[in-house]
């Protein structure tokens, strides 16, 4: 038998002291719906009525005349005649049957584990319909006596909830699927929590798990894809920090998030184990930023360290190791190709003559010398316990992240301890530290463009030399690297294994990281409560690095030669301090149907960066410093201390703010949020240091409505929207350097201060920038509108929202050299940013041993620059790179931010005859057949550098992703993909070399012009044409691409297989990382990240591996 | 209990947000900041590459017919058709630099003079840091007007940037300009560096003020003005041409060569003990390593610089062999450095062919001595010669002006007095019977003005004279036509940046549309 029921939300204020309370109404209906009696009863009384429609049917009409009478008197009165009876039981459930059917209690057990077979504490299970409920245990079970025929409702944070009739079973077991989409999880939102049905912005939580056993350093890499308005630009060097921006570029300074972890800002999550995480929360839009003043209009990811649950002492241990392989290698010319090339490229200069490539007969692979297979692994142990004043959470966990280059190889040592002690009632007290030690990877960014530039001819082995020992008079041994042949290839191209090999061990580069806090919260007068946090963020990086003697031998002649003529020893130490303090006050009231959260606070924020640097090395004549990490201090004996150098670098801010916010509904149905805050920067001119941000937002529940009662399709709807001001605190250079003083133009130091004099120096004073008294941050004004559902039983979520964000003020360094002037930070301009977003996902249990689960999200991204700063009269900001700049991105009004601009590359010419009938394009440069033929864009049939125009954009058009997880038993498989579509890439590497560097040629070289009708796209070998070396169409590659980003199979075992080894839990996984992207790009990836004004190019370097692990986690 | 945090606030935030860096700022100088601003003119001279680097080579000397790019063939080749074959470019990193730099430079010599003004300073110190502004703004004016006729003048601190754009001002209020400046450079400067105090050697002078002034009148035909100033630099006593040739060059341990007694003015650099690795006593320029020759084919020993200012096959063929000069200018590939009569250190270089040039310019290979390579560990594959001063005006330069100046105002006898000076001390001062570099009597004015050109050409080969005088000469045409130079080339055009960034307030030179 299948029970339903009416919807019962209504909200109970009276306490029913026991069962069988005698409590009195007084009702006085006629011909009324039989529902409608009970419904009105339940209101008025502690009782809640459990019937079956077929049971109570519908058109039974009443009539009722109780005057402060029992409710059982009017239940008997009213069923005198009908073939109904009821039984009341335990917390006023009254069960209404037909009078011929008898109700048994049944006590009923179970275990609830999750989809992926995980044990669930704390599930709640309740009786639908009623008040009647209980909790899992630490083992996930649970046990309730309930009616026979009642149905269970079980429901948990992050999981679909699920309802089960008992049918008169005594034991049910179930598997929960997991949900990204529910309404009623608490989310993480400035100063505090809330559920997230009463707010009106876009907050997308993402479970802890979701990056727990991906191989990612950096828990925010493992992002990529699975938030709408989220984009993730990842790198493959280990531990690097991906390029993320949540809604577009806001800026043309700063466009990276705002990290808030358990309650500290912070700009990076360096020192969170991933298997540490909870919960991450990406907060999108105004409604929920405005309460982070001039650091939440770049977005924010909001982190929540695991804490303990209430329930027995868990242990878990979670390991996971992998293997990393360069998938997508760039293509470049092999050694007989180079030979073909070059001697082409030399006769296309006039010179016949065959080159002599004496010593220089290897066919080196550069990219596979410089790389291998990586390593990967996780090993975290966390223990966590409570009692009912005290809860505690400790881990410890140990990363091993190599790169795919040689030698690249970062170790993460952290550690994580909270604990929270209930004095009273009314007063916690609470601790939470997180503390790191990482071994930095050798800086080895440089070496893939390092190799490809060099030839395939030279060898990437040793050879065996007798050489001088450099820190002695003997001879040793000694296996040396190859150089190069200078004659070849000098000017900024050498051979990466010679520095690699000889000095990847000569450096220790140790960062410390402690993170803490410690709480205080007290609550009184019954809605008030009130906390207090003082937050410490304390790192210090130290470095030391040794250069050691080393050689390397010419190839031409085969001697070997000292590479590395003098040893050195530098230190590095930098210190990071940040200190935070909240005081936040709550106040909670419902006055009837309406519901308030009021928050007010106030809050301080300190940075203070201080490093220093010195260096030492041996005088000319004396003995080298010796190779032992003993001697690698300043002060080693062996160095001459009085050429020693030592700078220091220091900055410091303070933020001081008062917030306020409130939460406001009526009847559940109309929600309203507001929030200010008011922040001073001590980065400010002083006489303008406030500044103040808001945001209000509105939403409607339509499904409380009564006209929403008789669908069955809809079990949550809501439509939201919110505007707000929020900011961004930015001063940077165009090329990112901050400014750390805006307010305060600094003096140059060190060379260019100092002045000479014969042999004797003295200190000049030159500002490097120009004083701006009117400084102010950045502010965009933000509007979200957008819906929310849930349908077909909460199977499916759906979110869709529209966002448009226009950022005033600019932060812009803007440059007047033409007139001789220093440059200087003004605000001036605006960037509009504006663009929808989708995500759905769908939860099924296809039978009782199958679930699936799928999931997309896509986010359609728009951006135009309205205005810059009339102080740039060009209106252009432009940033260039490669020689001469000939890459260049432009910001510019109407335009999308950071655009690729340049020449259009209409072909080749390919005679004489061509040129003479194309238009002229000299007054680029002299050209000749085989060069490229630009277009003429302006069509005034010549060809200028008015002729440049928009080539491409680095922001996609739109981004994507989507997943699929089958359940079936213990067994999971998930499936994610992610893409973006509509973007460019501006390839530097194969296209604009500096004109005095002899590079490999790129593969696509191979298929250059020699010749009419040989190419129309790839010009003449010859540097000589510089003309082919200007920023065009040439350069310009498709970077829409589609990944599958993660697969991942796992097993759960049973507790009949484990629980004899006293596990609670056991589960193994295997997964695979970048599988397989479909690109169309020459590059080894299509990411590139970048800043705000220059992303998106392709350096040939930035390789992103596939990345296979296997894993297990088991809890005791 | 909310009250206690805003209890704080209240007394302890202005506190917390009142910080000012932890580290100097223009406010946190005393006094002296007139002095540290007058330095940051000489940091700029040296720092900034408009003035001492590659942008200024290609300006001033590359473009005559004696020397060109150098270096290897792909190396800077857009610098070929840009300077040397006269393809003007508006907009491209030398160029842009060049003009960039001086206006640098001028905008700090305004700050300095605003900020003195301001203070009403009339302290003798002060007077000497107007004075310095005084020449630097002039100088940079003077370089201005020579390459690009035309220019804005820029000469009041700008406080708002739109009043840094303007429209050109007449070559002849830009003379205007120098001539103000150097009045007052004159008269403000000291005779002689001492007087700055001690460890200011090379620091401008009066001399330095009259000897600039004097140029630019060469410039505008003013031939009394030249014959006055020289006159007044040479009455003044405190300069005197090197005896040997050789010498001028010379740039060496503790600073041996510097600043020399033929010195007026000079961009001054310092390396200091292994300077190669150690920054903290790195305080030289490029000027001296772009200049040195490359390595190419050849072994990492001959790795001491760019290569760039060579000497052409032109200047080898019309120079005779007999002038010690030339051994002192010109650097043979494949051949004995000379050995230390012509500067040399003993040294053969590799053969053409595995260097890239066949000739290199020798007056920057003498200061770039193998002592001060040890010292400042600038060997091998760290090739480079950073602490070479640029000399800019020396002394030769007063004495074959006065020459000029004396032989267009018709007073022959003091013309070839003054050449005699040069071309005897060219000989080594072997006299009026020497054989080599005969005296050379007046006999026309038409034949000393041709002596004068010829000895100017040699006097300062390699040293970015040439052009210039080419162009005010009139010569240009005759002697650069076969290179592509037309009458349009003796002004540049305005790079378009500086163009766009005025918003269309400043006008491109009109011969360049």
């Amino acid at each position: 038998m299948k029970l339903t029921t009416a919807l019962l939300l209504f909200t109970c204020f009276q306490v029913s002291a026991k069962v069988f309370s005698q409590t009195r109404i007084t009702l006085k209906l006629q011909a009324t719906e039989l529902k409608k009696v009970l419904s009105l009863i339940e209101r008025k009384s502690s009782y809640r009525f459990l019937y079956n429609d077929e049971t109570v049917k519908a058109g039974t009409r009443v009539d009722v005349d109780a005057s402060n009478e029992p409710v059982t008197d009017v239940l008997d009165k009213l069923f005198v005649g009908r073939s109904l009876s009821y039984k009341i039981l335990e917390n006023d459930l009254v069960v209404i049957t037909g009078k011929d059917i008898e109700v048994q209690e049944t006590r009923v057990t179970g275990k609830i584990v999750s989809s992926l077979g995980e044990v669930l504490q704390g599930v709640s299970v309740k009786v639908k319909g009623s008040t009647l409920g209980t909790q899992t245990d630490a083992g996930g079970n649970f046990a309730l006596t309930v009616p026979d025929n009642a149905v269970l409702v079980i429901s948990y944070i992050g999981y679909t909830t699920q309802e089960i009739a008992v049918s008169g079973r005594t034991s049910i077991n179930v598997s929960l699927v997991a949900s990204t989409q529910k309404m009623d999880e608490v989310v993480v939102i400035g100063y505090g929590t809330a559920n997230k049905r009463d707010l009106t912005g876009s907050i997308v939580k993402i479970s802890g798990k979701e990056v727990a056993d991906k191989p990612n350093t950096n828990p925010v890499a493992s992002l990529q894809a699975k938030v709408a308005g989220l984009s993730v630009v990842n790198n493959g060097t280990p531990g690097a920090a991906p390029d993320i921006r949540i809604r577009g570029t806001v800026s043309i300074g700063n466009v990276h998030p705002l990290y808030v972890v358990d309650g500290i800002f912070n700009d990076n999550i360096d020192y969170i184990n991933p298997n540490d995480i909870e919960s991450i929360e990406v907060l999108k839009d105004p409604s929920s930023l405005a309460i982070f003043g001039v650091k939440g209009a770049t977005g924010v990811i909001a982190i929540t360290t695991k804490k303990a649950r209430v329930g027995q002492t868990i242990i878990n241990f979670s390991t996971t190791y992998g293997i990393k392989k360069l998938v997508d290698k760039i293509k470049l010319a092999s050694g007989e190709d180079f030979k073909t090339l070059f001697a082409e490229e030399r006769a296309n200069n006039g010179i016949t003559t065959p080159y002599d490539y004496t010593g220089l007969t290897a066919n080196t692979n550069w990219i596979d010398a410089v790389t291998r297979t990586g390593h990967f692994s996780n090993n975290t142990l966390s223990i966590s316990g409570s009692t009912d004043k005290n809860r505690f959470n400790l881990g410890v966990g140990y990363i091993m992240d190599q790169g795919i280059i040689r030698h690249e190889e970062q170790g993460k040592l952290l550690i994580s301890f909270s604990d929270e002690f209930r004095v009273s009632k009314a007063i916690r007290l609470g601790v939470n530290l997180n503390a790191s030690r990482t071994k930095a990877p050798y800086d080895a960014t440089g070496v893939l463009d390092q190799a490809r530039k060099v030839v395939p001819l030279v060898s990437a082995g040793t050879q065996r030399f007798k050489v001088r020992n450099p820190y002695g008079s003997d001879t040793i041994d000694a296996n040396i690297y190859s150089g190069l042949n200078v004659d070849l290839q000098n000017s900024g191209v050498v051979n990466p294994l010679v520095q690699l090999e000889n000095e990847y061990n000569k450096v220790k580069n140790f960062e410390n990281r402690s993170v803490g806090s410690v709480f205080a919260e007290i609550n009184f007068l019954k809605n008030f409560s009130f906390k207090a946090t003082w937050y410490a963020d304390m790192s210090t990086v130290n470095k030391r690095q040794y250069t050691p003697l080393y050689y390397a031998y010419n190839p031409v002649n085969n001697t070997p030669y000292l590479q590395s003529q003098s040893t050195k020893v530098s230190e590095n130490d930098d210190s990071y301090k940040k200190f935070q303090q909240d005081y936040i006050l709550n106040w909670k009231k419902s006055f009837g149907d309406h519901n308030l959260t009021a928050t007010a606070g106030f809050t301080t924020y300190y940075f203070g960066y201080f490093g220093r640097s010195g260096s030492s090395r041996p005088n000319a004549t004396g003995q080298p410093i010796p190779d032992d990490q003993r001697f690698w201090y300043i002060n080693n004996y062996f160095s001459d201390l009085s050429s020693a150098t030592g700078s220091s670098n220091q900055n410091e801010y303070f933020t001081v703010s008062e917030l306020a916010r409130v939460l406001y509904n009526y009847k559940n149905k109309y929600y309203l949020n507001g929030s200010f805050r008011d922040d001073a920067s001590s980065r400010l001119p002083i006489h303008n240091q406030h500044q103040q941000f808001w945001a209000v937002g509105a939403a409607w529940d339509i499904t409380r409505e009564n006209f929403m009662n008789n669908q069955h399709i809809f079990d949550f709807l809501k439509l939201k929207g919110s505007i707000g001001v929020l900011g961004n605190q930015t001063a940077s250079q165009l090329d990112g350097t901050p400014i750390n003083y805006p307010a305060y133009p600094l003096l140059a130091t060190g060379n260019a201060a100092t002045v000479p004099f014969g042999t004797d120096l003295h200190t000049a004073a030159s500002q490097i920038y120009i004083e701006n008294p009117d400084l102010k941050w950045e502010t965009v004004s933000a509007k979200e509108v957008g819906v929310e559902l849930s349908a077909f039983n909460n199977r499916l979520h759906f979110e869709a929202n529209y966002f448009n964000k226009t950022t005033n003020n600019l932060l812009t360094y803007v440059s007047r050299a033409a007139i001789g002037l220093k440059d200087e930070l003004i605000n001036g301009g605006s960037i509009r940013n504006w663009g929808e977003e989708f995500s759905a996902t769908w939860s099924q249990n296809l039978s009782k041993d199958l679930s699936l689960n799928l999931g997309g999200n896509i986010t359609f991204l728009n951006n135009k620059v309205l205005s810059l700063s009339k102080d740039l009269p060009t209106g252009v900001l432009s940033r260039n790179f490669q020689n001469n700049g000939a890459a260049e991105s432009r910001t510019q009004p109407g335009m999308p931010i950071g655009y690729f601009y340049g020449f259009v590359e209409q072909g080749i010419f390919q005679s004489y005859a061509d040129i003479l009938k194309s238009p002229v394009q000299s007054s680029l440069g002299a050209y000749q057949p085989g060069d490229i033929k630009y277009k003429d864009v302006n069509g005034d049939g010549k060809i200028t550098s008015d002729d440049r125009t928009m080539i491409g954009n680095p922001t996609p058009k739109f981004m994507y992703g989507g997943s699929v997880s089958a359940t079936f038993k213990g067994l999971t498989l998930g499936i994610d993909i992610g893409g973006v579509y509509g973007n460019q890439i501006f390839r530097n590497w194969g296209a604009l070399e500096s004109p005095f560097q002899r590079t490999n040629y790129a593969a696509d070289k191979i298929n250059r012009w020699h010749g009419p009708g040989t190419s129309n796209w790839v010009p003449i070998l010859n540097q000589a044409d510089r003309i082919n070396f200007l920023g065009s169409t040439y350069s310009i590659e498709d970077g829409s691409y589609v990944r599958i980003r993660n697969v991942q199979l796992s097993y759960n075992f049973g507790q009949r297989l484990i629980s004899g080894a006293k596990i609670k839990n056991l589960r193994v996984f295997i997964n695979v990382q970048n599988l397989k992207t479909w690109k169309h790009n020459s590059g080894y990836t299509p990411e590139f990240g970048g800043d705000a004004t220059a992303f998106g190019y392709d350096n040939a370097g930035g390789a992103i591996p596939m990345i296979s692990t296997a894993g297990l986690n088991v809890t005791f | 209990m909310a009250a206690v945090p805003l209890a704080i606030c209240f007394f302890g935030c202005k506190k917390m947000l009142d910080r000012r860096p932890l580290t100097a700022t223009l406010e946190d100088l005393n006094q002296g900041k007139i002095e540290a601003q007058s330095l940051g003119l000489y940091s700029a001279l040296r720092n900034n590459a408009g003035f001492s680097l590659l942008p200024w080579i290609d300006f001033h000397s590359i473009r005559d017919d004696d020397a060109e790019k150098g270096s290897s063939a792909t190396d800077g080749n857009e610098v070929t058709a840009e300077f040397e074959t006269f393809n003007y470019s508006k907009d491209d990193w030398a160029p842009n630099t060049y003009w960039n730099d001086h206006y640098a430079m001028i905008n700090l010599a305004n700050n300095e003079l605003y900020l003195a003004d301001s203070l009403k300073v009339t302290d003798a110190a002060s007077l000497r840091n107007i004075g310095e502004a005084r020449f630097f703004r002039a100088y940079s004016y003077f370089n201005l007007v020579r390459t690009y006729g035309d220019v804005p003048l820029l000469t009041q601190k700008i406080v708002n940037p739109a009043d840094g754009i303007k429209a050109k001002s007449p070559a002849a209020d830009i003379y205007a300009q120098i001539d103000a400046d150097l009045t007052i450079a004159s008269q403000n400067l000291p005779l002689d560096a001492s007087s700055y105090g001690k460890g200011y050697t090379g620091r401008v002078t009066q001399g330095a003020a009259n000897a600039l002034w004097a140029q630019t009148y060469l410039f505008r035909q003013n031939w009394a003005k030249v014959i006055g100033l020289c006159n007044a630099v040479v009455a003044s006593g405190k300069y005197s041409l090197s005896p040997k040739f050789v010498d001028i060059w010379k740039d060496g341990l503790s600073g041996a060569g510097k600043n020399g007694p033929e010195s007026i003015f000079e961009m001054q650099a310092y390396d200091g003990a292994s300077a190669a690795t150690n920054s903290a006593v790195e305080y030289g320029s490029d000027f001296g390593t772009s200049q040195q020759v490359r390595q190419g084919g050849a072994s990492v020993n001959w790795n001491l610089g760019w290569g760039w200012n060579t000497p052409t096959q032109n200047l080898v063929d019309a120079w005779d062999n007999s002038d010690p000069r030339k051994a002192a200018t010109i650097l043979y590939s494949g051949q004995d450095d000379g050995g230390a009569a012509t500067g040399g250190y003993g040294a053969v270089l590799p053969a053409f062919g595995t260097l890239d040039r066949k000739y290199w310019n020798k007056k920057l290979y003498i200061g770039n001595d193998p002592a001060m390579r040890a010292f400042t560990g600038y060997i091998n594959s760290s090739g480079a010669a950073r602490w070479i001063n640029h000399r800019i005006i020396r002394y030769a330069d007063i004495i074959l002006m006065l020459a000029e100046a004396y032989n267009e105002t018709g007073d022959g006898a003091n013309a070839a007095k003054n050449l005699e000076l040069i071309r005897n001390r060219a000989s080594g001062g072997l006299g009026a019977t020497r054989t080599i570099l005969p005296v050379i009597p007046y006999t026309t004015q038409a034949a000393m003005r041709t002596a004068i050109k010829n000895e100017r050409r040699w006097e300062f080969a390699m040293e970015g004279v040439r052009f210039f005088d080419l162009v005010r000469w009139g010569d240009a045409v005759a002697t650069l036509g076969g290179l592509g130079y037309t009458n349009r080339c003796r002004f540049y055009p305005i790079p378009q940046k500086a163009i766009d960034l005025s918003g269309g307030v400043l006008k491109q030179n009109p011969e360049w549309p």
